[in-house]
């Protein structure tokens, strides 16, 4: 069996020990050696042994020293949960219990509970007996449609329909096709508001529509960047707004782009957002319910961290006047098998 | 479904403390040309050496052609085969176009090189082009776009899927980039990619689907061309410069007596039979169209050679050493090549002023008096610094105010916006409306009309040597419409440039 050190401070230690060595070495060889001519050879061993230990030193303790001190640092900025993980040695037992404590604080499970829990708290406020409010609903569209007020009865239908969907469907992922349908019935709700002046276009590929379409996804992704475009974008614009949903993919990719023409956001704004997102390691840490902003995009964010892992997630791309995009990358999930070998949600 | 060749997501990369890029996300499919339209300098270099090689990333990742190549855990230092055609050659200059090609390849390993077989093998890519380049030319005599089409088809040959082209169009003259752009959609459809980096919308416009806008080091959105004009990218600091150029006068105040520049039938080099009349205070810009003439004509101009025939006249004398101070030529990107940094800033502020001031060197009374009348306007700090350690936009003080210190008749100002961002541009128009200002003649050396045109009186288009085309600004609306501020000469925008009346 290969041994392998645990902690660095053993291999502190084991170096220590060897550079005693070197020095006695040193020392005895002094004393014994008797005739001039040893010298050279002498001093010739200890040098070649002393470079020798400081290349091991270097690449048993500093390298490893650096990198824990990285992954450490990243971590502390927010960047990355996953950063704890990945440290190939901890600096003594102590810290590695540590380590293990501070992980099994951030449990992703636990955060993902949590973060669903945040996507789901405007849905859920209500959610005392969503029986009680489906019937009601179906009562009032009843009603409206004995008194002859069908535009009223459609938006109740609307509306049963959507909370029906984001109260009632627990899964963790949903099918892309039925993620867009959430989204085109909160734009019906949404368009008895703003009537002819707001408009959503679904753009993808015919040739990849059906794979695309049964691409499993996280529930909640699309409707509340949806509900972010309408509210900080196109419902402060004069004019008519546009919603764009455009849906491409590649061998491993899903890539979402959720387009507002909306009033966007400058360069100060959209650069703190994207830190939100891109540290969601820090919103976890802190244990943050209430951001300054962009508490949607950031808590769909963190979701898709926690059931995909880091590589994958949102980003922002905004000019004032001009509009704003948001960018969903997903890996390609079709079936239930792959959904399965997701470690999280497994 | 799309194959990705490039995504680089959410990098954050630091060099020497500073954030050069951060929150960089891009992303780039095969066959597709996409634009990139840096607001300013900050940032590019980073993400050309970080294209090129998997150097260490604060956070972030970057794949290509699916593969990770590069993530903020771990960095190996490798080489992406992505290639970076810029306006400095890449090419070996001692070996021909088909050695440059193929012998320089990254996994040749023949020992004997068979220069037919070679010259045969390159053959089809030279077709392909459609342009009429020999294998056998040497190349350290291609001119620019020969020598950016054997780049070309020495990263397709390589195998590079990216290819990153840096500011084609401030090199290339209009007819070649058509060319160029040709080259490239018959490339991009065989599957290569293409980042097109220009500081111009409209030209990224013209060959890229999509272009993304990068300012501070960040890409703010990626925009499709198609349904984007550049009317909606009036912001981070353009909305100012595109103000300046639409308040721009209809011309300077010129003096007809005396022209101040005078070339008549020159010929020398590839110039043949140049005719050209500068008056007092006029801005002209002279477009080379097939980029042969410039350094011909930048050698008479500063007087290190004679022309073979013909006049040339500063200020109705013919053009001697003597009068050799009477044209000053700012060269292009003069922050690098017009600046001794072993010299003090004092010494090259005043390195043109001998003929004024012939005791200048001797006696620091001059000098300090200088100092005293320039020191508000220059900053007093400036004359202690380092040349190196100057800011770029002191940099560009220092060069003008040289010029403006020399008083000449006529300043030659070649390539002057080439690799400037959009606050360098406004202040190098700043600086040259202080030249013509002080009644200097302004004659702009230009391949590609960039933001030139809108502050010339002039416009000189010359082909194979000679004059092609002579435009006056109310002609300038009969340009291609891909000319930059074209929409500021056509009708609706005259209208409003008279509600931007000048201050």
């Amino acid at each position: 069996m290969k041994w392998k050190c645990r902690y660095l401070s053993q291999y502190i230690t084991i170096l220590a020990a060897v550079q005693g060595l070197i020095m006695l070495l040193l020392v005895v060889g002094c004393i014994m050696a008797s005739q001039q001519a040893a010298w050279p050879m002498l001093l010739t061993v200890t040098l070649v042994l002393q470079i020798g230990l400081c290349f091991v030193i270097y690449l048993w303790i500093i390298r490893p020293y650096r990198q824990a001190e990285r992954m450490v640092s990243l971590f502390l900025e927010g960047y990355s949960l996953s950063s704890l993980d990945n440290r190939s040695m901890s600096l003594s037992p102590a810290s590695a219990r540590l380590t293990e404590y501070v992980k099994e604080e951030l449990n992703a499970n636990r955060l993902l509970k949590l973060s669903k829990r945040q996507a789901q708290y405007r849905a859920l406020q209500n959610q005392i007996n969503p029986h009680f409010l489906y019937n009601t609903l179906e009562s009032i569209r009843s009603e409206a449609l004995v008194a002859g007020l069908d535009s009223v009865a459609d938006m109740t239908e609307a509306l049963a329909v959507f909370f029906r969907y984001t109260i009632s469907k627990v899964e963790n992922l949903v099918t892309v096709e039925e993620e867009l349908q959430n989204c085109e019935t909160y734009f019906a709700i949404q368009q008895y508001r703003f009537g002819p002046r707001l408009r959503l276009q679904i753009d993808c590929d015919p040739e990849d529509k059906e794979e695309i379409y049964r691409c499993r996804i996280p529930k909640l992704t699309l409707q509340p960047i949806l509900e972010n475009g309408i509210i900080h974008g196109t419902e402060f614009k004069i004019g008519a707004g546009k919603l764009r949903v455009k849906l491409e993919r590649t061998e491993k990719l899903l890539t979402i782009l959720v387009s507002d023409d909306g009033v966007g956001m400058g360069e100060a704004a959209l650069a703190q957002l994207n830190e939100q997102l891109d540290k969601s390691g820090r919103a976890f840490q802190e244990d943050k319910e209430e951001h300054t902003g962009g508490v949607a995009l950031v808590n769909v964010n963190n979701r898709i961290h926690l059931l995909f892992g880091e590589e994958y997630g949102l980003h922002v791309f905004s000019i004032p006047m001009v509009g704003t995009d948001v960018r969903i990358t997903l890996p390609i999930i079709t079936s239930n098998r792959e959904l399965m070998q997701s470690e999280v949600i497994s | 479904m799309k194959e990705e060749v490039l995504r680089m997501d959410r990098i954050a990369c630091m060099e020497q403390g500073v954030m050069e890029l951060n929150h960089f996300c891009l992303d780039i499919d095969a066959g597709e040309i996409v634009g990139l339209i840096p607001i300013n300098d900050t940032g590019l270099p980073t993400l050309l050496r970080l294209l090129r090689q998997n150097l260490p990333i604060h956070y972030g990742y970057v794949y290509y052609r699916g593969k990770l190549v590069n993530h903020w855990q771990e960095s190996d230092l490798s080489y992406n085969r992505i290639a970076v055609i810029e306006s400095r050659s890449g090419l070996a200059d001692d070996l021909t176009v088909a050695d440059n090609v193929f012998v320089l390849r990254q996994g040749f390993k023949k020992h004997i090189i068979r220069r037919k077989v070679l010259n045969r093998q390159l053959e089809p890519f030279l077709r392909e082009t459609g342009v009429d380049l020999s294998a056998d030319t040497c190349a350290r005599d291609l001119s620019i776009f020969p020598r950016f089409v054997t780049e070309l088809v020495k990263a397709v040959v390589a195998g590079c899927r990216l290819i990153v082209l840096m500011e084609p169009g401030s090199v290339i003259s209009d007819a070649r980039l058509d060319t160029l752009q040709q080259i490239l959609r018959h490339y991009a459809n065989e599957g290569f990619s293409f980042l097109y980096v220009s500081r111009h919308y409209e030209e990224a416009r013209q060959i890229c689907t999509r272009a993304a806008i990068m300012v501070n080091g960040q890409i703010a959105k990626v925009v499709d061309t198609a349904d984007t004009p550049p009317e909606m990218l009036q912001c981070f600091g353009v909305e100012a410069y595109t103000q300046m150029v639409r308040r721009q006068e209809r011309g300077h105040p010129t003096s007809e007596a005396t022209p101040a520049l005078a070339l008549a039938g020159i010929r020398y080099g590839c110039i043949k039979g140049l005719d050209l009349v500068v008056t007092a205070g006029e801005c002209v810009v002279l477009q080379d169209l097939n980029n042969h003439i410039l350094n011909d004509l930048i050698t008479l101009l500063s007087s290190r050679q004679k022309p073979a025939s013909g006049i040339l006249t500063v200020g109705g004398h013919p053009l001697t050493w003597s009068r050799r101070r009477e044209i000053a030529v700012i060269q292009q990107q003069p922050t690098q090549t017009m600046l001794f940094p072993e010299l003090s800033y004092m010494d090259n502020l005043c390195f043109t002023l001998d003929h004024r001031m012939p005791a200048i060197w001797r006696r620091a009374a001059p000098r300090t008096s200088i100092q005293r009348e320039l020191g508000p306007s220059l900053g007093p700090q400036v004359f202690d610094c380092p040349v190196e350690e100057l800011s770029p936009k002191e940099k560009y003080d220092l060069v003008y105010t040289r010029v403006l210190l020399q008083r000449p008749r006529v300043a030659i100002c070649v390539q002057p916006f080439m690799r400037a961002d959009v606050e360098q541009r406004m202040q190098i128009w700043q600086l040259m409306e202080r030249l013509l200002g002080k009644g200097i003649s302004v004659v702009i050396l230009a391949v590609n009309l960039a933001d030139s045109l809108a502050l010339a009186d002039r416009l000189v288009r010359v082909r194979d040597g000679c004059v092609q085309a002579v435009y006056t600004r109310e002609d300038f609306a009969s340009l291609p419409a891909s000319a930059p501020w074209h929409n500021f000469w056509v009708g609706n925008d005259k209208r409003e440039a008279a509600e931007f009346p000048k201050s």
